[in-house]
């Protein structure tokens, strides 16, 4: 029995389906507001890090894809970047716009599944299958691109994987057309709805400073007025060469994190069209063999390119020692691998900072005095993909 | 790249710029504190990511690395002590390095002295062993591939 003054522990997770994953929380209510929540992770610990130690430097590109499954052109990309960092090697222009548009179509497809599983989880069901039918547009893209919907794979060392298929640009210009209407309508379905702003405006308020010593980053350090993108901050990969501003909002609360989002999801797609119409001709792989492997074709006229085909296949990517940390904008935050390389053939150590980490330790300072049904809107918002929070 | 200008105040600190053009500041673990304090005073005031290598070879095995960003000045920093089993903590400084170093003393078994809640983050409280430690066995399980058994098969 539960006397007047007492609290009451419960816990929420790990198997929940508003935490997004396996998270558990352990709440302490004083009926139904929480005095205070502490995180508990590691359900999803896959010592990804340790498989990487334990692989070749082109082997790890797979894993990235397995850590953050809503971004993995995203996380291509910024293991990709800290190589050749390493390396210090020039990437060819066509394959530097092509990875903006990928990264791009990579955050659009996250933030849908971030509108509609956050409208599910407030009881907007409709918004979750809108959201997905668009996102499925998108995967089929991956797909006849990479041949995997999600483990893409797809942005290497020095380049890309491969030029993209007949056609393809064409059909991803008819995808992006096909958008903002929709995105009109999820807009039409929760920004102006009683219920959703009930539910999320004044909920979870963070801080612009506590969000800044937490280390938060990405959406929800914006959505507490912080005008912060790495796209802007620090360019890489080419996005000083692009239009677009720096979403942000002021409340702090969940409302203002959705704004941010919808807000960022047609920067994103006016970001890939103009990667589009941008997109230079040329190869897409880079020409230093060391970087990567010739193709196939060369091999009947150059011995020289059978060699290289051996050693890159016998003893991998050996990237020159020294380390390098190069931070990307991922959908959730500051992504950046550190990697450490000896010189050899395999990773001293590959450590990705992961945002969804370090967004997920603010959790408690925004759920705080909240009601219990107030959480699983905070949860949503702070969008946590528990693969990268584990590794 | 010049040295950011709080590294002359930090006694025994070593700056060099790593290959992606990252400042990076070496210090012995006695300097660890004043380093991250003189830091933060210097414009870094965000704490970005603890983590950690085993090089087993040295004696102190551990290098440490925090990675620090100036928003005013766009500039992100790199800080690195080696250990052989404990630093001091960063929390008091910086709320963020909760976490971090719940997970690199869960992983590498690093303690920092200070902290908290010093617990195991990622593997449950009962794990043994730290299990990026270099001499910490890759865990693996047989594979039981129908092609490996004996078949029928022609070929």
């Amino acid at each position: 029995m539960v006397t007047a003054n007492e609290t009451m522990r419960i816990n929420l997770g790990p198997q929940h389906p508003s935490t997004h994953g396996v998270l558990r929380l352990e709440l302490e209510l004083d009926g139904e507001r929480i005095v205070s929540c502490r995180p508990v992770i590691g359900y999803l610990h896959t010592g990804i890090e340790k498989s990487m130690e334990a692989r070749n430097w082109l082997h790890a590109i797979a894993m990235t894809d397995r850590l953050d499954y809503l971004n993995p052109l995203g996380n291509n990309l910024a293991y990709a970047l800290a190589v050749e960092a390493l390396f210090g090697c020039e990437i060819p222009e066509r394959a530097v716009v092509a990875r903006v548009l990928l990264a791009e179509l990579t955050r659009i497809n996250s933030h849908l599944v971030w509108v509609g599983t956050n409208a599910m989880d407030l009881g907007a069901l409709s918004v979750f299958f809108y959201a997905f039918r668009e996102r499925e547009l998108l995967l089929d893209l991956f797909e006849e691109m990479s041949g995997a919907r999600m483990m893409t794979s797809f942005i290497r060392p020095g380049g890309l994987q491969d030029d993209f298929p007949d056609g393809w640009m064409q059909r991803c210009a008819r995808v992006l057309d096909a958008l903002p209407p929709r995105i009109d309508e999820y807009e039409a379905l929760l920004t102006e709805n009683p219920l959703f702003r009930e539910r999320t405006i004044g909920v979870g308020k963070l801080a612009a400073d506590d969000a800044l010593a937490l280390g938060v980053s990405g959406p929800l350090l914006r959505a507490s007025g912080v005008e912060h993108d790495l796209r802007k901050a620090r360019p890489y990969c080419g996005y000083e060469r692009f239009q677009f501003r720096v979403c942000t909002a002021t409340a702090g609360d969940c409302y203002a994190r959705y704004q941010v989002r919808i807000a960022e999801l047609r920067e994103s797609l006016s970001l890939c069209q103009q990667a589009l119409a941008a997109m230079p001709g040329g190869p897409v792989r880079t020409s230093d063999r060391k970087v990567m492997p010739p193709l196939r074709a060369e091999f009947q006229h150059s011995m020289e390119a059978l060699i290289h085909h051996f050693k890159h296949y016998t003893e991998g990517l050996r990237p020159p020692a020294g380390e390098a940390y190069v931070p990307v904008e991922s959908p959730r935050g500051e992504l950046g691998f550190y990697v450490k390389s000896d010189g050899s053939g395999r990773p001293v150590r590959v450590h990705e900072r992961a945002p969804s980490f370090a967004n997920l330790q603010a959790l408690p300072s925004m759920a705080k005095g909240m009601l219990i049904a107030d959480l699983v809107a905070i949860i949503s918002t702070v969008d946590p993909v528990l693969g990268e929070v584990d590794r | 790249m010049t040295a950011p200008d709080f590294v002359a105040g930090v006694p025994g600190a070593v700056h060099t710029v790593g290959r992606d053009g990252i400042d990076t500041v070496r210090v012995e673990p006695a300097s660890w504190t004043e380093l991250l304090r003189a830091a933060q005073a210097g414009g870094y005031t965000r704490f970005l990511d603890l983590t950690a290598v085993d090089e087993p070879q040295r004696a102190a095995r551990f290098e440490v690395i925090a990675t620090l960003h100036a928003p005013a000045a766009q500039r992100w920093l790199r800080l690195c002590a080696s250990t052989a089993e404990r630093l001091p903590s960063a929390v008091a400084i910086w709320p963020a390095a909760n976490w971090y170093e719940r997970e690199v003393y869960d992983l590498f078994g690093v303690r920092f002295d200070g902290h908290p809640d010093l617990t195991r983050i990622l593997l449950p409280d009962d794990y043994a062993g730290h299990p990026l430690r270099r001499d910490h066995p890759l865990g693996d399980e047989p594979v039981d591939f129908t092609v490996t058994r004996e078949t029928d098969a022609p070929w």
